[in-house]
């Protein structure tokens, strides 16, 4: 063949290819030119095969043209990918669109209950200053809920709780989480800093402000040389923790038989109450009691806190009546989150 | 205890205002519960002079007046009491005013009169109880002044505490106002004029048993006039709280709250020749003021003459020795009672009085004869009569002393934390009239009722208690005082030294990561009743019964019995709850009633129950789970609560807990709980438990939405700590799964071949149902099992072999076991 004619047609494949790929529409078909056009067994390398029978100062002349040929349908189809990979994306990017400002379905969200939520806030803050956590029992005896906590049998003193009865003599549901101050120094050596969280029982008409069950956080420390102002500065903390870092506290004497001196706290901290509220009883421990729990009062000492959950969690929630706590209504339980 | 500060004022100076007062009162220990003007919603009503009371032209009942209320101001009211006369002063009640009865006072007509307000009776102002006549004023009343001002009377509530029984009196809260004020306190005891007859004459006095009853004083007087007490005193007792009921009987109630010490008067003519004060015979017959008809016990302690009891010693007079109109003579009792037996017998009788209340506080011995003079006093002023000559005294020698209580003011620094000087503490102390002296040499300190420890010479002072104080016994008491008389205002808060970690302990950690997993998963946290009905507890033996398992057992709650109260409240609340279940399931109702068509409530609670060893506790996870899970999105489906759904959520707070649960089928009428085609007991490592979904036949069961339970007793909740897990880098190559599919008959359980799959294919990392279906090619009867078994090779398929032939000893004893047939596998 002539090197004027294979020169035609490779011009003429140019030509043709380019004008093709102009009317090509998508990069599918623009794969498919491409492919048609330069591949293995595309146009091009068809032609070529009839370079074996060009002289051989023709052949690389043939070479350098069928370079610029493939170059450029190479740039015809490149630009024509570019052009036409963009309406693409723009028409997916149309097809998949949706309306952003739909607010989106919601969650169902869970929710945990106030009192052990309290408690939970209660043992963190005391955790901070080295309290553990333990649970006592909540079905007690006449003994450990009463006797070893100073609070004889027949003692006026008595009538600061009325007690539900099991039909089992002595047996008794707890009326305070004091009972436990009595268990935990027979088990356990001083130092002691324990918290003891948990539900108690009274024989109490049900009303806005009381119930026969409730809860109560106790707290305990035991040491050497504890005194009254150190009950004062962790109760301080204490009250602060749970009202917020401007909260005032007023510490007044109080009476509990298993304290001496006892101590009443009133907090006040610019909530929806204002005034002073009355949310703990403490004392330093009796020394009857220290010794009815097996530790020498003449070496040890500290102090006791006992603190009712649902007075403090009415007072950080703003809910006006005790007996939602046990209703579990939802509407609520969801509302606290 | 109510405390009319007019009536305080007599035997203390108080310069305070009354909210100052009730605030010191509070910052030293005697908590005020409440400060109100008594006769403060007297509103438009002032003092009148009566100018003219002239007859009413067309009743003969009514009375025309006119009334001064101000210097122009003159009233026209009708007026139908008797008692009236022209100069006079009364309350008159404005148009406008609003009685404490709830009338309220308008213009009128009356038989054709106008009349411009009401003269008021003491009954009608709530202030006495006289309903017949005007309330006739001190004749220099200031005019037009209002009533709730001239009579009103401030009123502080004081909380009493048990110990200080001394307080229930006005003279005892003098005595602390006075240590507050500095001011001293007053008290001038009323002098009687005794007549001729003596009190022996005719009457004797016997005390069978000195220890129940240390000191009896009686008095005579005769020839009273039974009748109301005066105005002031009738109002003043109503300020303080008493209802006033005759002069006689005001006496001693105002004895009573003058100097805290019950007495009681009998009409001399109900009373015998001797009067005895003895335990009473068992079923002895008493008919109390109160008109109830008591039978008596043989240990409570009587007042009686030598045919019958009289009275309930401390407690309650008897009715046929009650003072009455037609009572001429009085005999008053004055006693000190055996706290104790006081107190049993008020609540065997269930008969709390005020004299109970306080005898049960323990009484000051030298009030008994100052008392019983006191009372006569007051009886001849207001009842007249003469008092005759002499007290009949059990014992005169039974005078109150002194006690010496040894503290060294070092310790008492040492608890409080503040170094208050010895000189300041025996100041604080003689406010309230404890002397200190210098101890003489070593002492013996009293630290708890069974210890001393003995004080060398110069570290002990010695309190000198007066017998009022019987509530100071011990070295800690006097430390106590100290502290509340310097003000624990004024301690400085410190903190203490640390030497204990800070950390939360289990379970309070994992049993908050737990809390904290549901309530993210939708669920919200419950907190039901422990104490619970018949009617919910009669379902509790099923779940609890069913949670078996060596967790269970540990707990002893299978194997415990229902506790129950003695004197329960309510039926409604009289056992303890052995399972969460039907307390969740009641807050589930009430939840649905509220309209909450889907929800999710779970508690972390216990359970109760006897054994043969003691009462036993344990703690549960209750769940309770009813309609969508949560909302569809727009045009979608929502998922519901179904029995995969649950058993998805159990295993994420099992895998918390570090347990894994194999769930097996109950038995069928293990229980009328749970749906025996959709429940399962839970079981495995750390787990025990029950799920299902509500029984189609249980009363709250309804077509939609379905109610879905579980109850789980998982380690480490209660007690014990999951170890922490150890885990193994992976290896940079890709996890392997091999997907089984087995036609296996419909009566083969799945949790079966997933058990024989794990057991056969040891070195799977896990066994998962992928798929599971009947029909759609399956032959009738079998159903298409898919398990995925998933390896973790360290070099690629180096355990191919070793995989394939574990699958196929899987396959083979399925097939053995089961009767499966595989129908395909696939490498991934």
């Amino acid at each position: 063949m002539e090197l004027a004619a294979l020169e035609k047609q490779l011009r003429t494949l140019q030509t043709e290819s380019i004008a093709k790929i102009g009317a090509a529409e998508t990069s599918a078909a623009l794969d498919e030119l491409g492919s048609s056009l330069l591949g293995k067994r595309g146009a091009l390398t068809d032609l070529l095969r009839g370079i074996g029978a060009l002289s051989a100062e023709d052949r690389p002349k043939i070479g350098a043209i069928a370079n610029e040929v493939r170059a450029a349908i190479d740039a015809a189809l490149s630009d024509r990918r570019g052009a036409a990979g963009a309406a693409e994306l723009s028409a997916l990017i149309a097809a998949e669109s949706t309306d952003p400002t739909a607010p989106g379905p919601l969650p169902q969200l869970g929710s945990l209950h106030p009192i052990p939520e309290t408690i939970a806030a209660i043992a963190r803050i005391m955790a901070s200053f080295g309290f553990t956590v333990a649970e006592g029992q909540e079905v007690e005896d006449d003994v450990t809920n009463f006797q070893l906590l100073n609070i004889p049998e027949d003692h006026p003193s008595r009538d600061l709780w009325d007690t539900l009865y099991l039909r089992e003599p002595g047996r008794l549901l707890r009326t305070h989480t004091s009972p436990g101050q009595i268990r935990t120094m027979r088990a356990v050596q001083p130092p002691i800093r324990v918290i003891l969280p948990g539900r108690c029982f009274r024989y109490e008409a049900v009303d806005a402000s009381h119930g026969f069950e409730f809860h109560q956080v106790e707290g305990l420390l035991v040491d050497r040389g504890t005194t009254l102002a150190d009950l004062k500065g962790i109760l301080d903390e204490l009250a602060r923790g749970l009202f917020g870092p401007s909260t005032r506290t007023r510490f007044r004497p109080g009476y509990y038989p298993f304290t001496e001196p006892s101590v009443a706290v009133d907090v006040s901290w610019g909530g929806a109450k204002d005034g002073w509220m009355t949310i703990l009883g403490a004392g330093m421990v009796h020394p009857i009691v220290l010794e009815n729990g097996g530790i020498d009062p003449e070496t040890h000492q500290g102090f006791a806190f006992g603190l009712g959950v649902e007075r403090i969690a009415m007072l950080r929630h703003e809910i006006p009546d005790l007996r939602a706590f046990l209703e579990n209504d939802l509407r609520m339980l969801r509302g606290l989150r | 205890m109510r405390v009319p500060l007019s009536w305080l004022r007599e035997f203390v100076d108080v310069q305070l205002t009354p909210e100052q007062l009730a605030d010191a009162l509070t910052l030293r220990g005697l908590e005020v519960r409440g400060l109100e003007r008594w006769g403060g919603n007297w509103g438009k009503m002032v003092v009148g002079e009566l100018l003219e009371v002239s007859p009413h032209p067309r009743a003969d009942r009514l009375q025309l007046t006119k009334v001064r209320i101000g210097k122009d101001q003159v009233l026209e009211v009708v007026c139908g009491a008797r008692n009236i006369a022209a100069g006079q002063r009364v309350p008159v009640a404005l148009v406008g005013a609003l009685m404490p009865d709830g009338r309220l006072i308008e213009r009128a007509e009356k038989m054709g009169v106008a009349s411009e307000g009401m003269l008021c009776s003491g009954a009608e102002l709530d202030a006495t109880d006289d309903g017949d006549g005007i309330l006739i004023l001190d004749a220099k009343a200031p005019l037009g002044t209002p009533i709730s001002d001239y009579l009103g009377e401030d009123v502080i509530d004081v909380d009493v505490k048990p110990n200080r029984g001394d307080l229930l009196s006005l003279l005892g809260l003098a005595r602390e106002v006075g240590a507050i004020t500095g001011s001293p306190v007053k008290y001038a005891a009323r002098k009687i004029t005794e007549g001729s007859s003596e009190v022996g004459d005719g009457l004797k006095l016997t005390v069978a048993d000195p220890a129940l009853a240390p000191r009896v004083v009686l008095r005579v007087v005769d020839g009273v006039t039974v009748a109301a007490a005066p105005d002031a005193i009738q109002m003043r007792l109503k300020a303080a709280g008493l209802r006033s009921i005759s002069n006689v009987v005001d006496a001693t109630n105002y004895i009573m709250l003058e100097l805290g010490k019950p007495t009681h008067a009998f009409d001399r003519a109900g009373v015998g020749s001797g009067i005895q004060i003895r335990l009473a015979k068992a079923k002895e017959q008493l008919e109390t003021l109160d008109h109830v008809q008591r039978s008596l016990d043989a240990s409570d302690l009587v007042v009686a003459d030598e045919r019958a009891a009289l009275a309930l010693a401390g407690v309650m007079g008897g009715a046929s020795s009650e003072v009455s109109a037609t009572t001429k003579s009085v005999v008053i009792e004055s006693a000190v009672f055996a706290p104790t037996t006081i107190r049993r017998s008020a609540q065997r009788h269930s008969l709390r009085s005020e004299a109970s209340h306080r005898f049960e506080r323990g009484q000051e011995l030298d009030l008994a004869p100052l008392a019983a003079d006191q009372v006569a006093a007051l009886i001849t002023t207001w009842a007249g009569g003469t008092v005759r000559r002499g007290q009949l005294d059990s014992d005169p020698k039974a005078v109150g002393q002194t006690r010496d209580l040894t503290f060294r003011p070092e310790r008492v620094r040492q608890l409080i934390g503040v170094s208050i000087p010895d000189a300041e503490q025996t100041k604080l102390l003689a406010g309230i009239a404890i002397s200190v002296t210098e101890a003489k040499g070593a002492t013996s300190v009293p630290v708890t009722s069974k210890r001393t420890v003995s004080a060398a010479k110069g570290e002990s002072l010695v309190a000198v208690v007066p017998p009022w104080r019987r509530d100071l016994e011990l070295e800690a008491d006097i430390t106590e005082e100290v502290a509340r008389l310097y003000g624990y205002d004024r301690i400085t808060p410190t903190l203490p030294g640390r030497d204990l970690p800070g950390y939360l302990p289990q379970p309070t950690a994992l049993r908050d990561q737990v809390r904290a997993s549901l309530a993210a998963q939708g669920l919200s946290e419950a907190v039901t009743h422990a104490l619970v009905s018949p009617a919910l507890s009669n379902r509790h033996a099923e779940p609890v019964a069913l949670v078996t398992g060596l967790l269970a057992e540990r707990e002893g709650a299978a194997a415990s019995e229902t506790l129950l109260l003695s004197n329960p409240l309510s039926a409604d609340h009289d056992k303890l709850r052995r399972s969460l279940l039907p307390s969740l399931l009641d807050r589930a109702e009430a939840n649905l009633r509220y309209g909450a068509l889907s929800g999710a409530l779970f508690e972390i609670g216990r359970g109760y129950g006897g054994t043969k060893g003691g009462p036993t506790e344990w703690t549960r996870l209750g769940i309770v789970v009813w309609g969508e899970i949560a909302a569809a999105a727009p045009g979608g489906t929502p998922r519901l609560w179904d029995l995969d759904e649950l058993k998805r959520l159990i295993a994420s707070v099992a895998s918390l807990c570090n347990a894994a649960p194999r769930y097996l089928p109950l038995e069928t009428g293990d229980t009328t709980l749970l749906h025996p085609g959709r429940s399962a007991r839970a079981t495995g490592e750390g787990i025990a438990g029950l799920i299902g979904e509500l029984h189609p036949a249980a009363p709250e069961w309804r077509p939609s939405p379905r109610i879905l339970m579980a109850e789980l007793a998982l380690h480490g909740l209660s007690s014990g700590q999951p170890a922490v897990r150890r885990v193994l880098l992976p290896p940079g190559t890709p996890p392997i799964q091999r997907d089984v599919a087995l036609a296996a008959p419909a009566a083969v359980l799945i949790g079966d071949l997933v058990a024989l799959a794990k057991e056969s294919v040891k070195s799977a990392q896990s066994v998962e149902l992928f798929d599971l279906f009947a029909g759609g090619g399956m032959a009738p009867g079998e159903r298409s099992v898919g398990l995925r078994f998933t390896f973790q090779p360290d070099a690629a398929a180096a355990l191919d072999d070793a995989i394939t032939a574990e699958v196929d000893a899987f396959t083979t004893s399925a097939a053995k076991r089961y009767g499966t047939k595989v129908r395909g596998a696939e490498t991934q």
